[in-house]
């Protein structure tokens, strides 16, 4: 029956209104029949669907894994799509000017003036076909506006179209049929306003408003909406015309003059120099200029912006720069006239918007994937490198790799142990150290002064390294061999930086110091402490270990300690000479030491020495005192031989590891010798008093 | 890949963009068979009366002050003679330095008035300038063309003699006519004159036999056509 109503319930056709109606139809019984059968369904449900979860369990994780990995990889799609975006919304606004255009009417001069980099990327972004236009330099939009073209002889409307008033030409656009994004016109014809004749039309009959344009073969006939638009443009035309042509005017002048400069240096000047009127004002070289024009000539050199642009766009960052050495390399030894300058901004340009895509590949940002990792980075740097910018290279560099290492670290779990998480943390951080200077070497070979930079870079890292260290090690609470061990594990891999040269093992013991000096102090304050403790406590007497597998391990455990002369102390197979009080002391003793010795560095070798010291002579006095009490006289031999193994073998034992790291021998141990010398001493002359 | 394909045709289209549009110039739909329409040009230095003659031809009135035209062009239906016809008149301005922009009016005149004023010798001297660039544009000796006269009211202030000004006009072989703009003496006339040698200049044009004349008018605006 379940099944029944789980099929009329899955039934593609299933409507719930039917459904109910003929539910209630039933009446109380039915209903209560129906509620129970749904209800069994939806267990029936849930435990299906449990043992099915189960069944599958391993799907789900490999298909939750999937989804994971493709969300990021979406992720990182989008990320590209939107730098494409970038790239293309930078392209538009190539050499381009002022996007004051919407609102041309009221158009002041000066600020066309000075967004005039954005109007022409308005043009280019709403006209089609104009790039050539756009890429002159200088040039800005004046003003635009819709017009309707009108036939010349027969005043019929033809079309509609756009007309847009450059400084120095008029540019006609004709509507597209079909608008394709923000694409709206269509790139007709340009006029030149040097010779452009402008002639107003007289209103008669229907045509009103209109006005030509004489440009031989053409005349074209345009109508404006109003009266005012008409006279508007007739005044801007007249306007932007006198200006070019004062403008010409000027360069002729100043290179006619620059020409009978030359005449007065050089007599044998050829008079009728076909490019004079290019020549810029400042006395160039006119023998030099027909060379420069020519140069500019060459195919390769006038496609180069395009193909600069093509290359940007397809993230072909190597041609874009193996171009740009081209043009450089072949502009190189030529002299800066007027075409070659104008001809250089469209390089420059260019190259300023390569160098900010190249910026964007390196900047890290929260939503970028690091997986496109190093090597992409590399690629940039390398090519940002041979465009002369490697100080920002660097600094993008190194700030990628930052959150690189940032990143990596976030990735580590904290969990279980501490010295498991800072063996990882170590080993995480100080490779990724060292891969970032192999990289930084990689990409900034022969360039000295950017590994300065790496330098400062490593530091600042390691302090940030020292800082979650610290809030790991230092501010927990964690035994002092833990906090050794980690401490130890990190000056071990800091060390292990010297493989690719970088020493900041000072810089590290620098950034610890005073957290570990603290912690040296406090632990042998506790130790000493603990001696008093343990002695006051202590009642000389030997232990016992019942049997002797018990001291055969005993004797193993302090074997392991390195005191390998304990069977010396031992004896009757189940006992030793040492006290329990001894024997926990120099278990403590010893693991002390070697946790002080793992995080032995100069700066605190004083201190290591002194606890060392203080804590073995605090015992020894202890033994001193229980010689000298009157409680103990009878166990004087046993008083001695502890005091003899304290002196004889813990000692020499403490004092070879200590040489062994501190390069020194550990002083003050003529002290200890003498007060078991007077332990001795003592012992005998108590024992003498017994004789 | 794609918007790379895009961008390159689209950074290439401003080449190809700049040779289509002379033929969407020239394929222009010819929607109707216009009235004949004879372009007229006024050439001659500033204030000669150049706009005061058009705008008495074309609205009958005589402006008295004195404003630099730009360019202005005016049409009108006038009967010619019991046909109907438009004439479209480019009144150009007189203080036009660019030689290239004047070539650029003159290139779609079918017959100039080349007026002067008979009070000013200067305006005189430059009417030949004027002649030999239009002659040079058009390149065509037989160019509808008056040799106009103007502010022949002000006899008293008169500095150009009528024959000088014939002497002149019989060199170029052209008519010499002296008009007033204020007294309206003698403008219908030099419009009409000119129209009807703009209309013997297109018949003539018209038979195919006319060889010679028939190139020279194509070298004329209509060029565009082809």
């Amino acid at each position: 029956m379940g099944d029944g109503l789980a099929r009329i319930l899955s039934k593609p056709e299933f409507k719930p209104e039917n459904f109910v109606n003929r539910l209630s139809l039933g009446g109380e019984e039915d209903l209560e029949d129906m509620r129970h059968k749904v209800q069994r369904l939806s267990e029936e449900t849930a435990v299906a669907l449990k043992k099915n979860v189960y069944k599958n369990y391993s799907q789900f994780i490999e298909t939750a894994r999937e989804i994971s990995i493709l969300e990021g990889e979406m992720y990182q799609l989008s990320h590209m799509l939107t730098d494409q975006k970038g790239i293309m919304n930078t392209l538009m606004e190539l050499s381009l000017t002022g996007d004051n255009v919407e609102d041309a009417e009221e158009v002041e001069e000066e600020v066309v003036e000075e967004d005039t980099l954005k109007s022409l990327a308005f043009l280019l972004e709403k006209v089609e076909g104009c790039s050539s236009v756009t890429e002159v330099p200088d040039r800005h939009l004046v003003h635009n506006g819709d017009l309707v073209e009108m036939d010349p002889e027969t005043f019929l409307q033809l079309q509609k179209v756009h007309a847009f008033l450059l400084n120095d030409s008029l540019m006609i656009a004709t509507w597209l049929p079909y608008r394709r994004g923000p694409v709206k016109y269509r790139f007709q014809t340009l006029y030149e306003l040097d010779s452009l004749a402008v002639v107003n039309v007289r209103d008669v009959g229907n045509c009103k408003n209109a006005f030509k344009i004489l440009m031989f073969p053409d005349t074209r006939m345009f109508q404006a909406e109003n009266p005012k638009a008409k006279r508007q443009w007739l005044d801007i035309l007249e306007e932007s015309k006198k200006k070019k042509s004062a403008l010409d005017k000027q360069r002729k002048q100043a290179a006619a003059a620059a020409i009978q400069e030359q005449r007065v240096s050089t007599s044998s000047f050829d008079d009728s120099n076909p490019f004079a009127e290019e020549e810029e004002p400042e006395p160039a070289r006119p023998s030099s200029v027909t060379l420069e024009t020519e140069l500019l000539h060459v195919e390769w050199l006038q496609e180069t912006p395009e193909d600069l642009d093509v290359a940007i766009a397809q993230r072909d960052f190597e041609g874009a720069v193996d171009l740009i050495e081209k043009v450089n390399e072949y502009l190189q030894n030529y002299p800066r006239v007027l075409p070659v300058r104008e001809y250089r901004a469209r390089i420059d340009h260019r190259i300023k918007q390569l160098t900010e895509v190249l910026m964007q590949e390196l900047q890290s940002s929260p939503e970028r994937s690091i997986r496109g990792g190093p090597r992409a980075a590399r690629r940039a740097v390398a090519q940002l490198i041979r465009l002369g910018k490697s100080p920002q290279a660097c600094d993008l560099f190194l700030k990628n790799h930052s959150a690189m290492i940032k990143y990596n670290i976030r990735q580590l779990k904290i969990e279980g142990a501490t010295t498991l998480y800072i063996r990882r943390l170590c080993e995480v951080f100080f490779s990724s150290i060292t891969e970032t200077g192999q990289e930084f070497m990689k990409a900034f070979p022969e360039h000295f002064a950017c590994f300065s930079a790496f330098v400062v870079w490593a530091r600042e890292e390691l302090q940030a390294f020292v800082k979650t260290f610290g809030t790991q090690v230092f501010q927990s609470k964690t035994r002092f061999s833990t906090i050794a061990e980690c401490v130890y594990e990190a000056r071990h891999s800091c060390h292990l930086l010297s493989d690719i040269g970088l020493e900041l093992l000072f810089a590290l013991d620098r950034m610890m110091e005073k957290d570990v000096a603290r912690l040296i102090q406090q632990t042998g304050d506790h130790q000493v402490e603990a001696v008093k403790h343990r002695a006051a406590e202590d009642l000389w007497r030997p232990v016992n270990f019942q049997n002797a597998d018990s001291l055969k391990a005993f004797e193993d455990e302090m074997n392991e300690l390195g005191l390998t002369d304990i069977h010396s102390y031992t004896y009757d197979k189940v006992f030793t000479a040492l006290t329990t009080n001894t024997i926990q002391f120099t278990k403590a003793y010893m693991i002390f030491c070697e946790d002080m010795l793992k995080v032995h560095c100069s700066s605190h070798h004083h201190m290591i020495t002194s606890a060392f010291v203080d804590i073995l002579t605090a015992q020894m006095k202890h033994i001193e005192k229980s010689v000298v009490s009157e409680h103990f006289k009878k166990e004087h031999k046993f008083v001695v031989q502890n005091a003899q193994f304290l002196v004889e073998s813990v000692l020499p034992l403490v004092d070879r590891k200590y040489t062994a790291v501190s390069g020194h021998k550990l002083p003050e141990t003529g002290d200890l010798c003498e007060s078991f010398k007077r332990i001795q001493s003592l012992a005998k002359v108590t024992l003498g008093e017994f004789v | 890949m794609f918007s790379c394909l895009n961008l390159r045709r689209r950074l290439r289209g401003g080449r190809q963009g700049s040779s289509s549009a002379s033929w969407d110039a020239m394929s222009k739909p010819k929607t109707q068979a216009p009235a004949v329409i004879h372009k007229v040009i006024m050439v001659g230095s500033g204030g000669v009366g150049k706009s005061a003659l058009t705008l008495q031809f074309m609205y009958d009135e005589f402006v008295e002050d004195y404003e630099p035209t730009k360019a202005d062009s005016y049409r009108k239906k006038v009967q010619l003679d019991a046909e109907e016809v438009q004439i479209d008149i480019l009144d150009t301005a007189g203080q036009e330095d660019y030689a290239a922009i004047r070539d650029n009016y003159f290139r779609c005149g079918e017959g100039f008035l080349c007026v002067f004023s008979i009070t000013e010798q200067e305006s005189f001297q430059s009417t030949s300038e004027f002649r030999e660039q239009i002659l040079r544009v058009k390149n065509d000796e037989n160019i509808p063309f008056l040799l106009v006269g103007n502010k022949m009211d002000l006899e008293e202030r008169r500095q150009v003699t009528v024959e000088e000004a014939q002497a002149r006009a019989q060199e170029w072989n052209v008519s010499y006519v002296e008009t007033s703009a204020k007294t309206r003496a003698n403008v219908d006339k030099v419009f009409y004159d000119l129209m009807r040698e703009i209309r013997a200049q297109k018949v003539a044009a018209a038979k195919p036999d006319n060889d010679k004349k028939g190139k020279k008018k194509k070298s004329g605006r209509k060029c565009v056509i082809l």
